[in-house]
């Protein structure tokens, strides 16, 4: 008891230092605004949006006014996305792919400000979903993980590597294990962790400290988008916007179980390592579909289906989160470019990180969420005009925004030259339906897969039993191995069969 | 690349020539920068901001600090404080650990490249988790004869000042541990209380909250002098192992640096501020409150320090394997 007291006077210490500052405004209004708007041009994306920010007060802000940017503009961005997903049946983001399926259907049947007052409404109760189960489950695990050692790091790392790879292939799941092995061989260049050797440097100095993180995000998830979006720059026919936009507070009432479903579901693939919103949302309307008792009009502008996804895509993020400040191990694709950012500033997120950061994040995430709400009530109109920018003008204001950021991290010209090459690839990886999370999340989490893998079998003398001799190893090895088999053929066949039997 | 930096330098030297002949003002006339060549936050960051802000007081105008890192043993912010003019107005803030950042082949230069001052550094200590059998560093170390290269043990990264802390404690008592390398000392200590490893060494200033809420046990001091932390005296290393001090004392030496090659007169206003910002109270009750011994070195002490450090890490790096650059082509002797 005495615990939750002092975690909750903990937070409201944090809550009243941001309250009472009056730059916490600034950077929240702004962040949050510039988070709605990338949400809302198709073609850029809430990582997208994370990553600039990353780029730009990286290291230029103190890391307490950074997080509140680089929070206010993740909350933000991924709200954002649901306004073309409604208005243009265009998902902004790929985290509002799902609320299109609902929320076009509406827009046309001319309750387009109903559906957007209520996608509001649900994102702002799923952030806040997201946001208590962060406050409580970072501490739960906090404590477990002062057991974690070597082992159970690198069979962690691994496991987010896979799952990430798993389930974000459109179509062969192989096809993430790939994009996710090739972020791992990225991680290995430079100086080796354990021994300092030099590995795949070339003599090249530049190598020495390794792939810099933010220019590879920046080259992974801006160059293919951009190039992307150029390629195909038509600019939909928005709907007309009827009605006011207002919360409908009956429905909000009658969806409540919907709501919270939706927020739970979300909060926990968003701990899932390296699995995104898209994800959430997806499952979440999935999900929705086969409880619910009006799920046969899901599809058809059911208000239901709508809010199934637009909260879980928003409580994925208290979620992603998580393992983003216990393990270190970003839950998400924007969880990523936060672990950038984190990392820039020397805050190594694990089971020693600062506590008043985990309660900063958290009050950070509750402003952000109300001034979302707001904006989306009050300012939505500016957004829908923001739908009407032609892509040829704002991607290449993207570009420059995102060289500059690549630029200013590190401040080196080898950095864009990485960005671009990183970013060509990318794009050819994005044409070949090759995922470009895994990638990613296979360059962050690889580092530690490296140094954690080997320090284990340096301990142990090189006996791989040491993965197996302490239980939470012998856990995640199990998982590790069952992904694996899962997505065998032979195994699948075996399991197929098996069904059969039984039924 | 050769040919270009050339060309900067000779642009940066004729601009700094031009620029002093047409402004004879005293020094300091305008701001000073002072690059931290680690990450903010980091204990150069924080020593560096605590300094600067007391050296202002002492000075005309203000001096800003900025970060300037990665590279290897934080050559990038080296280098780039290199390539300023040396006219006291780009100060390099750096630690110990630089000195090896030439004989890994970071930069070209020896340490003498610079005029340091110290601020001071947290000491060294050995500890081991809570719940551990070894009592006293003489358990510890009978356990480590009994089996030698077989108790893992944390010290920071290869080739740090911890890992030579370890080094020494092992020539010292004669024993031998299984030195398991981290990235810094924070996973080392929170792998000791994970149980992955038997003991760490890193710097009281590190570990004192660990051991304060109880995680870690402080089995003996790497220097002289005992501490008092949490209600307990940790006794000296020294006290309990004769001959140690041929080792020993290996301790942190964080501050800031001006180019060698500047004037006498930059370096002696530097000095003036320097010093009487180490006699405030101000950076007494920082270093009492953070754990940190006061060094107040500078100018030919503090290279006589520096050079001693770099002269223990080269060699101990050499003999590690871990050094691209052989020591005696840069012209650092044997210590």
């Amino acid at each position: 008891m005495d615990f939750i007291l002092i975690q909750l006077t903990g937070f409201g210490g944090e809550f009243m230092d941001l309250v009472t500052d009056p730059l916490t405004y600034f950077y929240l209004i702004l962040s949050v605004f510039l988070g709605i708007t990338f949400g809302a041009l198709p073609g850029l994306t809430a990582t997208l949006a994370v990553t600039i920010l990353t780029g730009f007060f990286g290291n230029k802000i103190p890391l307490d006014y950074s997080m509140i940017a680089l929070l206010g503009a993740y909350v933000g961005a991924i709200y954002g996305g649901s306004y073309p997903s409604i208005l243009l049946n265009i998902p902004g983001t790929a985290a509002s792919a799902a609320s299109a399926m609902d929320g076009y259907p509406l827009a046309k049947a001319g309750r387009g400000g109903e559906a957007l007052g209520l996608t509001t409404t649900a994102s702002f109760i799923g952030t806040l979903i997201g946001t208590i189960a962060l406050l409580i489950f970072v501490w739960v695990l906090l404590l477990m993980s002062k057991n974690i050692a070597s082992p159970e790091k690198a069979l962690l790392a691994l496991f987010g590597i896979l799952l990430s790879g798993t389930l974000m292939s459109e179509d062969l799941v192989i096809k993430g294990w790939i994009a996710g092995l090739i972020g791992l061989a990225m991680a290995m260049v430079g100086l080796d962790p354990i021994l300092s050797e030099q590995r795949y440097t070339f003599g090249w100095s530049y190598l020495l400290s390794g792939f810099q993180v933010v220019p590879v995000l920046m080259g992974a998830f801006a160059i293919p988008q951009i190039i992307d979006g150029m390629r195909y720059a038509k600019i939909g026919q928005v709907i007309e916007l009827q009605g006011r936009i207002m919360p409908n507070l009956a429905a909000i009432k009658r969806y409540m179980p919907t709501i919270g479903r939706s927020g739970v579901i979300g909060t926990g693939v968003g701990a899932l390592p390296g699995v995104g919103e898209d994800v959430a949302g997806w499952v979440s309307y999935g999900v929705g579909k086969t409880v619910s008792a009006e799920g046969d009009q899901f599809g058809k502008g059911s208000l239901e289906g709508l809010l199934s996804s637009e909260t879980a895509n928003n409580a994925c993020i208290g979620g992603a989160l998580i393992p983003l400040l216990v393990l270190g191990i970003p839950g998400s694709p924007p969880a990523a470019a936060l672990m950038g950012a984190f990392k820039i500033n020397n805050v190594i997120p694990g089971p020693t990180i600062d506590p008043q950061i985990i309660l900063r994040v958290v009050a950070i995430m509750v402003l952000a969420s109300f001034t979302m709400f707001l904006m989306g009530l009050f300012t939505a109109r500016i957004f829908i005009k923001i739908l009407r920018i032609p892509k040829t003008i704002f991607l290449p204001i993207v570009m420059v925004l995102t060289t500059i950021g690549s630029f200013s991290v590190g401040g080196g010209i080898n950095d864009l030259y990485l960005m671009l090459g990183v970013g060509f690839v990318a794009y050819f990886m994005n044409m070949l339906k090759y995922p470009i999370a895994p990638l990613v999340i296979g360059v962050i989490l690889g580092g530690m897969f490296d140094e954690t893998f080997r320090r284990t079998l340096l301990i142990s003398d090189g006996d791989f039993m040491a993965f197996a001799s302490r239980p939470g190893a012998l856990i995640l090895l199990v998982l590790n191995i069952a992904l694996i088999l899962s997505q065998i053929p032979i195994t699948k066949r075996l399991f197929a069969h098996l069904k059969r039997k039984v039924a | 690349m050769k040919f270009e930096f050339g060309k900067i330098t000779a642009i940066v030297a004729l601009v700094a020539t031009f620029g002093t002949g047409a402004t004879a003002q005293d020094y300091p006339y305008r701001d000073i920068t002072t690059a931290v060549v680690w990450g903010a936050g980091g204990g150069t960051d924080t020593v560096n901001r605590m300094i600067m802000a007391e050296m202002e007081k002492h000075l005309p105008v203000s001096i800003n600090v900025t970060n300037q890192t990665g590279g290897v043993a934080g050559s990038n912010g080296m280098v780039y404080v290199m390539n300023q003019p040396d006219d006291g107005y780009t100060l390099v803030g750096l630690s110990e650990s630089n000195v090896t950042a030439a004989v890994q082949g970071g930069w070209d230069q020896k340490f003498d490249y610079w005029y340091p001052f110290i601020v001071g550094g947290s000491p060294d200590l050995i500890s081991v988790p809570a719940d551990s059998p070894y009592q006293t560093l003489q358990d510890l170390v009978d356990a480590a004869k009994a089996a030698p290269g077989t108790i893992p043990a944390a010290a920071g990264g290869a080739g740090s000042i911890h890992h030579l802390n370890l080094l020494a404690i092992q020539s010292g008592a004669d024993a031998t541990f299984k030195f398991v390398p981290y990235k810094g000392s924070a996973p080392g200590q929170e792998a000791a209380i994970a149980g992955e490893v038997a003991l760490v060494v890193t710097s009281l200033a590190e570990q004192a909250a660990l051991i304060e809420g109880g995680q870690l046990r402080p089995l003996a001091m790497l220097t002289p002098e005992t501490a008092e932390i949490a209600g307990m005296t940790v006794p000296s290393a020294f006290d309990i192992y004769d001959g140690l001090d041929a080792h020993l004392p290996l301790k942190q030496a964080i501050g800031f640096a001006v180019h060698n090659s500047a004037s006498d007169n930059v370096k002696a206003i530097l000095t003036e501020a320097f010093d009487k910002a180490m006699a405030g109270d101000t950076v007494k009750e920082w270093a009492m409150a953070n754990n940190y011994d006061i060094g107040g070195q500078s100018g030919a002490d503090a290279q006589a320090l520096f050079s001693k450090l770099e002269a223990t890490f080269a060699y101990t790096l050499k003999n590690l394997g871990s050094t691209t650059v052989d020591p005696m082509s840069l012209g650092i002797m044997k210590p």
